[in-house]
């Protein structure tokens, strides 16, 4: 690993998981740790476990050994109450939006809201309209997911999963499957709520030019084991011949950090 | 290995019971849904069952009349559709149909959720999804069969009586007779035992196999089909094991 110590406090930590599915083995001794304020991304090829990995870390699914610290909180042993509470500190994102599709936006983004406080309609109507201007959406409450197309389906999840004011969001492939327009302006939405924000974002994502732009710190997971993890200048220069041949793909390196720079809106 | 699957197929059907069972004790359900579903399960429901319902009571009846006319007791016919019709057919039916409308929905809606990751999605936001999807339709499904199958009750012995009356000339008064005469609380009992049981086996079943469906539209698929199968199986066998425990 290029650099296994962030700068700041880590708020997320993995210690030597593995998770198995039969004789499939998606994660080997995976440790790594993810610095609060930071945007991190987890990169690699399809079907090594980058899911695995955030379902891990949210208490979906157990890990075979190792221990996974979220909020210092050891998901992986924790009871169903201590999960709960973790769980309402965090967002995510899910690779559709994981909308309900039986009730309007405006519903879905309140959701947590009638949960989990006991604020009244005026105040969640004002909480919902903010969410939704924070990603680009005002004025489609009423709209059901159906009518939505798949990056505004995106949008209305990532106002969901920011609508408790959590400190982690995390984030599932948030542009596979979208046009690269689409792609970029989501890519743009996530550095800006960072800047706005200032929580942490753990991204999963095969996308190198979105990763690179976006992330603080980028992960390459391959064959079940994170083969580099460091700042995108560390993973660009790495010498690792499988990184090289998964970055190497995008014939166009992504920029430099000076043209990211000019690039922000 | 045949065995082997089944049995921790029923552990694993076990478990989402009581995980059903104790996140509604622990977290409560939503009673506003619980009213809403049950609306709805009797109202999709109610339709077919009374055609059902009509035509059980008639084809009963004439069966029955039949039976009873060759050994020149042909008035008794009420004493058949009373037993036939209150302690078997009725809640069978009422709990079929609902298996076939309400219980196939659960079943599919889940497996929808589960493959679109709503599922996992009501997990992360810490809202527990046994309590939140399964139980506000187990209770709804446990309230509203007993309901149609009274409704269903009802139905068929009228039917029945329209038939054995009109159609067949037994008198009124007779037709009456039997059928009172041979209705007992027991009977009555049994009927909404065995409705509550089938809405129990129906919401259960149903839910288990929509909540662990494979994904995709497969998954969706086999998760309905393979609710149907064994909703029908467990509720034949149940009705069996409640006849023998009610007048065995």
């Amino acid at each position: 690993m290029a650099d296994p110590t962030p700068g700041a406090a880590p708020i997320i930590r993995f210690e030597g998981v593995r998770k198995a599915f039969g004789e499939q083995v998606v994660l080997e001794d995976l440790s790594v740790e993810l610095a609060a304020g930071e945007t991190s991304v987890i990169m690699g090829p399809s079907g090594v476990g980058k899911s695995v990995f955030l379902k891990l870390l949210v208490g979906l699914l157990p890990p075979d050994t190792g221990q996974i610290h979220v909020f210092d909180v050891d998901v992986t042993r924790a009871r169903e109450p201590e999960l709960r509470s973790v769980r309402k500190r965090l967002g995510m994102l899910f690779q559709d939006g994981a909308l309900f599709d039986s009730m309007s936006v405006a519903e879905n983004v309140a959701f947590p809201l009638r949960r989990h406080t006991r604020k009244r309609d005026p105040e969640i109507r004002d909480i919902v309209a903010d969410k939704l201007e924070r990603v680009g959406l005002p004025g489609v409450q009423e709209k059901m997911p159906s009518e939505l197309s798949g990056g505004m389906r995106r949008r209305v999840g990532l106002a969901r999963a920011i609508v408790l004011d959590p400190e982690i969001v995390l984030f599932d492939e948030p542009t596979s499957g979208l046009d690269p327009i689409t792609s970029d302006a989501i890519d743009r939405l996530i550095g800006r709520m960072k800047g706005e924000l200032g929580i942490t974002f753990v991204v999963i994502s095969h996308d190198i030019v979105g990763s690179f732009r976006i992330a603080d710190r980028i992960g390459m997971l391959y064959n079940g084991r994170l083969i580099a993890f460091g700042t995108p200048d560390q993973v660009r220069h790495s010498e690792d011949p499988v990184l090289r041949r998964f970055l190497g793909r995008n014939l166009q390196l992504p920029p430099l950090p000076a043209e990211r720079a000019s690039e922000q809106p | 290995m045949g065995s082997l699957r089944f049995l921790r197929a029923l552990g694993a059907y076990g478990y989402f019971v009581w995980d059903c069972t104790r996140f509604t004790l622990r977290y409560g359900t939503r009673w506003e849904r619980v009213i809403l579903e049950t609306y709805r399960v009797g109202i999709r429901a109610l339709p077919i069952l009374l055609v059902m319902a009509v035509f059980v009571g008639t084809n009963v009846a004439i069966q029955g009349y039949t039976a009873f006319a060759t050994l020149g007791a042909g008035n008794m016919v009420g004493m058949f559709v009373s037993m036939a019709g209150v302690r078997e057919l009725c809640p069978l039916l009422a709990g079929v149909m609902v298996a076939a409308k309400t219980g196939t929905e659960l079943a599919a809606q889940l497996a929808v959720m589960r493959t679109r990751e709503q599922i996992d999605a009501l997990e992360v936001m810490a809202v527990n999804p046994h309590a939140e999807l399964v139980a506000p339709s187990f209770f709804a499904v446990v309230i509203a069969l007993p309901l149609l199958t009274l409704v269903g009750l009802a139905t068929s012995l009228a039917s029945a009586y329209a038939v054995a009356v009109y159609q067949l000339g037994v008198s009124p008064g007779e037709y009456s007779d039997y059928v009172w005469s041979n209705i007992s609380r027991l009977d009555l009992i049994n009927a909404l035992v065995k409705s509550m049981v089938y809405g129990v086996v129906i919401s259960t079943v149903s839910g288990f196999f929509g909540f662990f469906s494979e994904k995709g539209p497969e998954g969706v698929g086999r998760a309905t089909n393979h609710a149907v199968v064994t909703m029908c199986i467990v509720c034949i066998t149940a009705t069996y094991l409640l006849t023998a425990i009610f007048y065995g």
